[in-house]
């Protein structure tokens, strides 16, 4: 199904509630009432393009908008990617982690699994916002720059000074696998548990691990796919339009 | 279950190597690719069993860095956009070549990596790979278990490879606690 930029929006949301995850990184409020995509987009000063290519992904999954998606205006990505890294922690994260908490109090838990499961799951926390912490602070900022010194909209010299020796290759160095844990958590709910009374509850933590590792998936190939692509390719052009001067 | 990488341009002809790819039920997950760009994260990341590359991809990185990326064991496909000649190697894939054709070459190519699964696959632990857990449990890296035990880095590490594979877990601290509810360690011994 194509999605067109004439469609409702909240016909949009229908054809695949999986879209609502772009809707709220974008920070779209709901109450969309007849209006279209183009006019929802319009109204919150958002790029109707970078929105179209990530719901049209969300919606046939074989098909990443990849090129698009790169030659597009790097600071819609890093505005997305913010807003997830945002959900992640204020949401997502501690949600299981009271789950987790929760399984402590069950009486069927095998001595000590509950807690050996929040102590893995709160090293995990501690890796993920250390690591969202130097995209934060470092990567996207210094994407933004690369974007604005293209643009004119900062000096080269300024440029040059604040980062003289930082490359996107750095930020690689450290770029750890962050669905890795979330993974193997699940392996062991999953495979290596005796499997605990109180289903309902152990389910949801599982759909809610799953959850977390899929976008997290997502959240990586866009990071490493589109991001770190994008940012090798306006060095490049940083590089040849100061050799050109 | 086989996991493929498919890197190709062409919307058309992924649509239909997926469908030829998706009638085998040995077939897990497929990770498609439209460029060159990003090769090398993703199949440091996903170690694709099957690596399915258009030439123009291959050609576009000619310095074929991520060529040494490749995980241990995966196959290559290429997928050649111009007719083949005869008797060309069994890994060409030709735009031009008929289902039939195509699903043959792609049936052999999983066979091969099926017959290689097999051969690892069994899983409960050997009482070696247990007692590497154990140690790499203890936080001990591959070097200090390998001159521990008096065998190579190499070994400790196809070692652990199995117990990632038996266990899917990768993270030490993930083994970590698989080593403590198993009873291969005891709580008090880490710190």
């Amino acid at each position: 199904m194509r999605i067109h930029a004439d469609m409702k929006m909240a016909d949009l949301v229908h054809l695949n509630f999986e879209v609502l995850a772009v809707v709220q990184r974008l920070q779209i409020p709901f109450g969309f009432k007849d209006k279209t995509i183009s006019d929802v987009c319009r109204e919150h000063n958002i790029n109707v393009d970078f929105f179209l290519q990530l719901v049209q992904w969300f919606n046939e999954r074989e098909n990443f908008p990849q090129e698009q998606l790169i030659q597009g205006d790097a600071q819609w990505l890093v505005r997305y990617l913010h807003h997830t890294h945002q959900c992640y922690l204020n949401y997502q994260i501690p949600r299981i982690e009271k789950e987790i908490e929760f399984l402590e109090q069950l009486p069927d838990m095998p001595d000590h699994s509950a807690r050996l499961m929040l102590e893995f799951f709160r090293e995990y926390i501690r890796e993920f916002t250390e690591h969202i912490e130097d995209e934060e602070n470092t990567t996207f900022p210094y994407i933004l720059a690369l974007g604005n010194t293209l643009s004119g909209n900062m000096d080269l010299e300024t440029f040059r000074k604040r980062y003289k020796t930082y490359t996107i290759d750095k930020y690689l160095e450290h770029h750890s696998d962050l669905e890795e844990k979330v993974f193997d958590l699940q392996s062991i709910l999953l495979r290596h548990l005796p499997p605990p009374s109180s289903n309902c509850h152990f389910t949801n933590l599982l759909l809610e691990i799953s959850r977390l590792g899929n976008d997290l998936k997502d959240h990586t190939l866009l990071e490493e796919n589109v991001l770190i692509p994008k940012a090798r390719q306006m060095e490049l052009e940083l590089n040849q339009g100061s050799t050109n001067q | 279950m086989v996991s493929v990488l498919l890197a190709e341009q062409s919307y058309l002809l992924r649509k239909g190597l997926i469908h030829i790819l998706r009638q085998f039920p040995e077939v897990g997950e497929i990770e498609i690719l439209g460029s060159q760009l990003g090769i090398g994260e993703v199949l440091q990341h996903f170690e694709p069993d099957l690596l399915i590359v258009n030439s123009a991809i291959t050609a576009a990185s000619p310095d074929k860095k991520w060529d040494s990326l490749l995980p241990e064991g995966c196959r290559l496909l290429h997928i050649i956009n111009t007719g083949l000649p005869q008797g060309a190697p069994e890994n060409q894939l030709s735009i031009y070549d008929s289902k039939v054709a195509l699903t043959d070459k792609i049936s052999k190519a999983l066979k091969t990596i099926s017959a290689d699964k097999a051969q690892e696959e069994s899983e409960e632990l050997t009482p070696r790979e247990k007692l590497i857990l154990q140690h790499v449990a203890l936080g001990k890296t591959n070097k200090e278990i390998a001159a521990d035990l008096f065998i190579s880095t190499h070994t400790v590490i196809s070692h652990r490879k199995n117990i990632t594979r038996k266990l899917d877990i990768k993270s030490v601290s993930g083994l970590t606690v698989y080593a403590i509810l198993n009873g291969i360690i005891n709580m008090e011994d880490i710190s």
